[in-house]
């Protein structure tokens, strides 16, 4: 075998190794005995199921975490998609300029982002007396600028695919501008619009630097949860709730591919 | 239709824009060990965030740990990103749900995932020790090896999927070309498709970079207490020392040399291969 | 069915003159075509009938209807675009229908019209597919059928054929033509190619650098050309270059070419296939350079003093002394004088 060929193999196997491997140990390392995970396990057990299940902060987390992820998406993918399409579309002037400062959430470091937005949540609660730190809306509006430059940036290079001349065919056909983009612009969009959605979620759903300082007590999202939780134990309860986050989002990512082949729109 | 942006616009303005304005002001403040935070303008908390070695420390680690695992994630990245591309049929689905798999499952439960494979009883150390290659296990958890392997591990997907992307809308016809032409594989990837792909190595490698600048789980987690990366660092200004002027200073100087490095190292490498 | 007129019409980008003052009729039921070299307006011209390309100045009118501020969806032409551009997430059948729609016509009646105008084009079998699933010819067809069903005041057609094989594209041809005159719809064909202009259309008008060059049917381009533009253009033409002296046409090299009843011109041009091959005594005299074998054709160069001129005679038999030329032999060339037409430009 040629080197230019052993580097091309050699390359694929390790990146898939070291992406899935940790994956793979979490989700085995749930079913062992020993409270310290070791190889090999001294025998085989569910009571870590049992633990993640009983202790609130875990299914608290996930619940918050999927509420927050699926409201700042409702948010986002609209605003943003509308953002892109004039970006694409309009005779808007300083586009690259606007892009930049739409995209910018995703340039500044979300830990930076999340202090900065801790510090303002701080500055507006003294002056109206008002929780926002530690509240849903204040997550949601922190995790909406996740959403918004995962979409644009998303939807405008779907946009950038698209072939005008389809739309000018609607137009030809009698197809005012309204049902031009109803009939056909939107649906075909669609992949776009399903991918931005499905990456902004996930952003939301994983993100923990942008998220530290701004939950509160009975009010955290799953990743501060478990961080909260290794940083005092490392036992099989943690592998054993990413095993059952795991099984919720394969299933979640197979039910989304029947709709729209995922290998479509990435 | 211009106005479409304003939405998107304002939100970006009122959750980032003020915010960050606000921060700033708050870096030229004064800290106060009873008032917390005393208004003032001084350039005290720069100056202490540059010249402290304890924190240039911090810095030149993140600095460090950045750039290497973004060149070892862009070198990893290019063979399975080429793989993922070209092939065709229902595999492509596959795997490219495969590769955006542990993105979802996320950096935390990954980093976790990573312990489980570095501890001294984790399963490098016990396949070692069952093979009776080494007695007592090997140092491998709470290293700065172990930051950046775990941190490429989870910037992995995006370099492959952006890359994949670009490589994608590169035409098959244009590597027939060059194999055509007398091309070896080896040489056909050097002289054509690098520089066509760039643009997705470009926008790739940004992402990674600032994701790595930013990682906050992966350096707690895998680099045990000595090491200390920026973002941990900042974030203990205000979570238990709240001296927040200089957190705030040190916040600024994170994204003043996330952008300035970003910036720099695009231009330097559009135009090295402009040049070329 | 309705007419259409185009009325010193013009578009300019910038600085640049995309069409330049253009005028043309065409009558109900008539197909005409569009031809010219590519960047020549072609295609500008074509959008500024649809209703996308506002024109800098001039109007278009169908049926004597001043149409040029209406905007696409107001006016009843029917586009058949270069890409197809059918809706990729519609049914074969969705995509025929959706201008019935969008006319509001109720739901029964615009699947049958629709299923009626697929009939027309013989793929009513295939009405559930999806756009990606059918064939180039396939989907070419499905959009000649999406504006066929709307009887459309004027059908659009932009280089209808370009995107399919040479087998299909005569096949094509004939359907395209076939249905044009059955449904004597008033037609304007957009094509770069010559011989496809020339074959299918009642008259046709050549353009270039945004301007007509000339129109007419096909035998008054292909007879009577303007200029020497179009004499190259439409059909092949030997272009020679000289002027008139003394009762004939005097080529650059010097060579004299007889029969000229005209006091000046610059160009002296000749069908190929109007030229007789002929023992060099019986007409002008010239060396045979090369003899190209095209199956029924057979075209052969010959140099007059230092021009190439081009020749096209029917393959000879093996009997037939033309048979036996060969490069370098000297030969005679003859026409009729009334063949060839001296030109200013
Ligand atoms: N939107 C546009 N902006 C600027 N120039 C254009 C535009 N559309 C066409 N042109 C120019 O107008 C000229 C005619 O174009 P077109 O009508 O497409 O030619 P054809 O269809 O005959 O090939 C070309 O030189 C082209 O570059
Ligand atoms: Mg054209």
């Amino acid at each position: 075998m040629r080197l230019t060929s052993l580097i091309y193999r050699g390359t694929i196997v390790i990146a898939y190794t070291v992406m899935l491997l940790p994956v793979l140990l979490l989700v085995v390392t749930s079913f062992f005995r020993d409270a310290i995970i070791a190889f090999p396990p001294t025998g085989l057990s569910l009571e870590w199921y049992r633990n993640a299940l009983t202790r609130d902060e875990f299914l608290s987390g996930f619940l918050v975490s999927v509420k927050v992820a699926a409201i700042a998406t409702a948010i986002g993918v609209p605003t943003g998609t509308a953002a892109a399409m004039a970006l694409v579309r309009s005779r808007l002037r300083f586009k690259a300029a606007i892009t930049t400062f739409l995209l910018g959430p995703i340039i500044v470091p979300g830990i930076v982002a999340g202090i900065a937005l801790y510090l303002s949540y701080l500055a507006v609660q003294n002056r109206l007396d008002m929780d926002i730190v530690g509240t849903l809306p204040g997550l949601i509006a922190a995790h909406v600028l996740l959403t918004i430059p995962w979409t644009v940036r998303v939807v405008i290079s779907g946009l950038q695919g698209l072939d005008r001349s389809v739309e000018e065919a609607a137009l030809n056909l009698g197809a005012r501008p309204r049902a031009v983009f109803l009939r056909v612009t939107l649906p075909m969009m669609r992949p776009a619009i399903v991918a931005a959605a499905m990456f902004s979620f996930i952003q939301s759903f994983e993100n923990l630097e942008l998220t530290l300082l701004l939950v509160g007590p009975g009010m955290s999202t799953l990743p501060i949860a478990m961080m909260n939780y290794l940083e005092f134990q490392v036992d099989p309860t943690l592998a054993a709730v990413a095993t059952l986050q795991i099984a919720v989002i394969a299933a979640m990512m197979l039910i989304t591919d029947r709709y729209v082949k995922l290998s479509r729109i990435v | 239709m211009a106005k479409l942006v304003l939405p998107a616009g304002l939100l970006v303005l009122a959750l980032l824009g003020v915010p960050m304005l606000l921060m700033l002001r708050y870096s030229f403040n004064s800290f106060d060990p009873l008032y917390l935070m005393k208004e003032a303008f001084t350039f005290g908390n720069y100056a202490r965030a540059v010249v402290d070695p304890y924190y240039q420390k911090i810095l030149l680690t993140t600095v460090a740990v950045a750039l290497a695992s973004t060149l070892l994630t862009t070198l990893l990245a290019y063979g399975p990103a080429y793989w993922l591309a070209r092939m065709e049929g229902r595999w492509k689905s596959k795997l490219t749900i495969l590769t955006m798999f542990p993105l979802l499952v996320g950096g935390v439960v990954r980093s976790a995932g990573y312990m489980a494979l570095l501890s001294s009883d984790g399963l490098i150390n016990a396949t070692l020790r069952g093979l009776g290659l080494i007695t007592v296990p090997l140092q491998l958890l709470y290293t700065p090896g172990a930051v950046v392997f775990a941190t490429v591990g989870i910037v992995l997907p995006y370099m492959i999927l952006t890359l994949a992307s670009v490589i994608e809308s590169i035409p098959r016809q244009v590597e027939d070309a060059a194999a055509n032409l007398g091309a070896r594989p080896g040489t056909a990837f050097i002289r054509v498709l690098m520089p066509l792909s760039l643009p997705g190595v470009l926008a790739g490698s940004t992402l990674v970079f600032i994701l790595c600048m930013n990682a906050y789980a992966t350096p707690l987690l895998l680099g045990g207490p000595q090491f200390q990366m920026m973002a941990p660092a900042v974030y203990d200004q205000f979570a238990r020392a709240s001296n927040w002027p200089f957190g705030a200073a040190l916040a600024f100087l994170l994204l003043v040399v996330t952008v300035a490095l970003t910036t720099l190292g695009s231009s330097v490498i559009a135009r090295r291969y402009k040049a070329g | 069915m309705k007419s259409l007129e185009l009325v010193n019409i013009r578009k300019e980008y910038g600085d640049a003159v995309a069409v330049d003052d253009m005028n043309m009729t065409i009558r109900k039921g008539e197909l005409v075509s569009l031809l010219g070299p590519s960047g020549c307006g072609k295609t500008t011209t074509l959008r500024m009938v649809a209703g996308f390309v506002a024109p800098s100045a001039g109007s278009v009118l169908i049926d004597g209807r001043d149409v040029t501020h209406r905007p696409p969806y107001e006016r009843n032409t029917a586009l058949v675009f270069q890409s197809y551009a059918l809706f990729p997430h519609m049914s074969v059948a969705q995509n025929v229908a959706f201008g019935l729609e969008m006319r509001r016509m109720p739901r029964a009646e615009r699947e049958a019209k629709s299923l009626e105008a697929l009939r027309r084009v013989r793929l009513d079998h295939l009405a559930e597919r999806y756009p990606r699933q059918l064939s180039g010819g396939q989907q070419q067809r499905v959009a000649l059928a999406r504006g066929l069903v709307l009887n459309p005041d004027v059908f659009l057609l932009d280089e209808p054929l370009s995107n399919l094989d040479a087998k299909l594209r005569a096949e094509v041809r004939s359907e395209i033509r076939g249905l044009q005159q059955a449904l004597e719809l008033t037609t304007l064909m957009v094509t770069h190619d010559q011989e496809e202009a020339l074959t299918m259309s009642d008259g046709l008008v050549l353009m270039a650098g945004g301007r007509v060059r000339q129109s007419g049917s096909a035998q008054d381009l292909y007879e009577r050309p303007a200029d020497a533009f179009v004499a190259d253009f439409v059909g092949r033409s030997n272009v020679l270059e000289g002027r008139v002296e003394g009762g004939s046409f005097r080529m650059k090299d010097g060579t004299a070419l007889p029969g000229t009843a005209v006091p000046t011109a610059r160009y002296y041009t000749l069908r190929p296939e109007k030229i007789a091959l002929t023992s060099p005594d019986q007409g002008v005299p010239g060396t045979l350079r090369e003899v190209l074998y095209l199956g029924a054709q057979t075209e052969y160069t010959v140099l007059l003093g230092t021009t190439p001129v081009t020749v096209i005679r029917a393959t000879p038999g093996p009997d037939d002394t033309l048979a036996r030329l060969r490069p370098g032999d000297p030969v005679g060339l003859r026409w009729n004088s009334a063949d060839a037409r001296l030109l200013d430009s």
